[in-house]
């Protein structure tokens, strides 16, 4: 195909990962992409998003309809894995607004931590399934369909307490990489799980071990080695993510072994493109929150401009895509992402 | 004791804190009381000062959020031997009082926690509603307590938007409150824009900051 002609979204993204040329830069993510006015418009509230396969799927199909992305994703939020671990996720039903699910009782120790035998039955990773199936026939083979699961560090603090988890990362090392082990080799089944049904990326998202909140040196010992045996065991197109400072572990996550790395705007794009070189994808950096729910639209152009030309390959918004956005931004960036060719 | 001792039994406290050793911070603070050193001195001169290297330590990526957590649980060790044997007249007037609680929605309450500490060794009253605080909570709290200051943190951007709103609710039940936002995704910028009298950028500079929106507050009140 030549570069020139017009790909269908599935194709672009299906190139860019297998470093072809494209006839503009994806635009997509592997973080949240879902927005109010989306959901408004579906007569939904947010919390429902996360509850039914047919209200995931619906939520997903409208956004890449409304706003041209490339790629729908499927899930919203980061409960998934822990509710079919056994945890409680409170979705905050009554409140109303935007509030993203949270686990409210965690564990108290790496010990304590259940990792059950038949985890893809279990909690809502069967709707995460059978939104990923409806998407399929809802948008059909034109669009590409990805999803992500969360880093085993970044997990482990969702499923233990967080300050227990931190302290014993210094204390007691061999207690946190026996529950890091058995996180690995769940998330290792369940994004097999998700690639088996035919979803066309998927992303490693491991934003509890930047250099904001833990050393470079206890990322490359502990996180590092974990993240290549779940990166190695999942067939290409592989994403990882990490948001929060990542200048100083660039070079380790390039390490991991996946296609594409994915940063927020913490990250100077120009110097990791220079750390990393050219045979790994850049995404991101686009700041997702003040760029989509603060700027002027003119800034907008011009950062999808700057990201581009310091070395990134597709307009990927940095973190998730805030529901109640200024959607005239997000329409803004999608427009600037058609004069954008690679 | 002489002054010479004196001061190698602070140092050993704050060399206690940066260190993150709980029993040297506990043993010193035994010895700092028997041999008669005041304790808010100790507190101030020992444990607070090792926190102050903490933080910048922190601040040059020599120490990150585990190695600060560790830190706190030595200075909590050490509050806890020293703070039944402060004399009021040494504390000082009490320097106000402080709402703390992180948004509704946001369970991660690790900086929080740091903030809060921070605020008791400096004498501040603190009144913590602990994690995923219904943001009416953080109203109700304030006017209940007549509070100075509503601290309030978020660690995701998913959940920082909720600030806004807690923000504007504080505001038009009590206009003169101060209200202080911190976390990980927040900045000056965001913070100001929220509405926000303060923006705590980390755990050491709250105080300060926390001190700077009293000072404001408290002349306002007078006019």
């Amino acid at each position: 195909m030549s570069p020139t002609a017009v790909m269908t979204p599935r194709e672009r993204i299906s190139r860019l990962f297998s470093r072809q040329p494209v006839d503009r830069m994806p635009f997509f993510s592997g973080q949240g992409m879902v927005t109010l006015p989306v959901i408004q418009s579906l007569g939904l509230k947010f919390s429902q998003i996360h509850l039914s396969a047919e209200a995931m799927a619906e939520a997903a199909r409208a956004t890449v309809e409304r706003y041209g992305f490339d790629a729908a994703l499927v899930p919203y939020d980061m409960c998934t894995v822990p509710e079919a671990m056994g945890l409680r996720a409170s979705f905050y039903e009554d409140t109303g607004g935007v509030l993203y699910p949270t686990i409210s009782t965690k564990w108290g120790s790496p010990e304590e931590v259940i990792v059950p035998g038949n985890v893809m039955e279990q909690g809502r990773l069967p709707i995460v399934s059978q939104a990923m199936t409806l998407l399929q026939q809802g948008l059909g083979p034109d669009y590409a369909i990805g999803t992500w699961l969360l880093g085993p560090y970044t997990l482990a603090g969702q499923v233990v307490e967080l300050d227990v988890l931190l302290k014993l990362t210094m204390k007691d090392r061999a207690r946190v990489e026996g529950l890091l082990d058995r996180l690995t080799e769940m998330i290792i089944n369940i994004g097999r799980a998700y690639q088996q049904q035919g979803i066309d990326y998927i992303s490693l998202r491991e934003m509890g071990a930047g250099s904001d909140i833990i050393s470079p040196r206890v990322f490359r010992d502990m996180v590092q080695p974990r993240l290549k045996r779940i990166l190695d065991s999942w067939r290409p197109p592989r994403v990882l993510h990490i948001c929060g400072a990542t200048d100083p572990i660039i070079g380790y996550m390039n390490e991991c072994g996946a296609e594409a790395l994915s940063m927020d705007h913490k990250n100077d794009l120009a110097e990791s493109r220079r750390k990393v070189g050219g045979s790994t994808l850049l995404l991101g950096n686009l700041d997702a929150y003040r760029l989509l729910g603060q700027a002027m639209l003119e800034e907008v152009r011009s950062k999808v401009l700057e990201s581009s030309r310091a070395g990134a390959d597709a307009v990927w918004p940095g973190c998730d895509i805030w529901p109640e956005l200024k959607e005239e931004n997000l329409f803004a960036l999608a427009e600037a992402v058609k004069g954008l060719h690679v | 004791m002489s002054e010479e001792n004196k001061q190698e039994v602070l140092g050993r406290l704050k060399d206690g804190v940066i260190n993150y050793n709980e029993e040297a911070v506990k043993e010193a603070a035994e010895e700092a009381l028997e041999a008669g050193i005041d304790a808010y001195e100790a507190i101030m001169d020992g444990l607070t000062a090792g926190m102050v290297v903490v933080g910048d330590l922190y601040e040059k990526k020599d120490y990150f959020v585990p190695e600060l957590l560790m830190c706190a649980d030595a200075l909590y060790v050490g509050l806890n031997v020293l703070n039944p044997h402060i004399k009021q007249e040494s504390r000082g007037e009490i320097k106000g009082q402080v709402v703390i609680g992180t948004v509704q929605g946001d369970v991660h309450d690790v900086g929080k926690n740091l903030i809060k500490i921070m605020f008791e060794v400096a004498g501040f009253t603190v009144h913590d509603l602990g994690r995923d605080v219904p943001l009416e909570k953080f109203v109700e709290e304030q006017m209940k307590t007549d509070a100075d200051i509503v601290a309030i943190s978020a660690m995701m951007t998913t959940t920082m938007l909720g600030m806004q709103k807690a923000v504007e609710m504080i505001r038009e039940r009590n206009p003169n409150v101060a209200i202080m936002l911190g976390g990980a995704p927040l900045t000056q910028e965001v913070a100001s824009l929220f509405g926000a009298d303060g923006y705590a950028e980390s755990a050491g500079n709250a105080v300060q900051e926390a001190l700077k929106m009293l000072k404001n507050l408290r002349e306002m009140r007078k006019k």
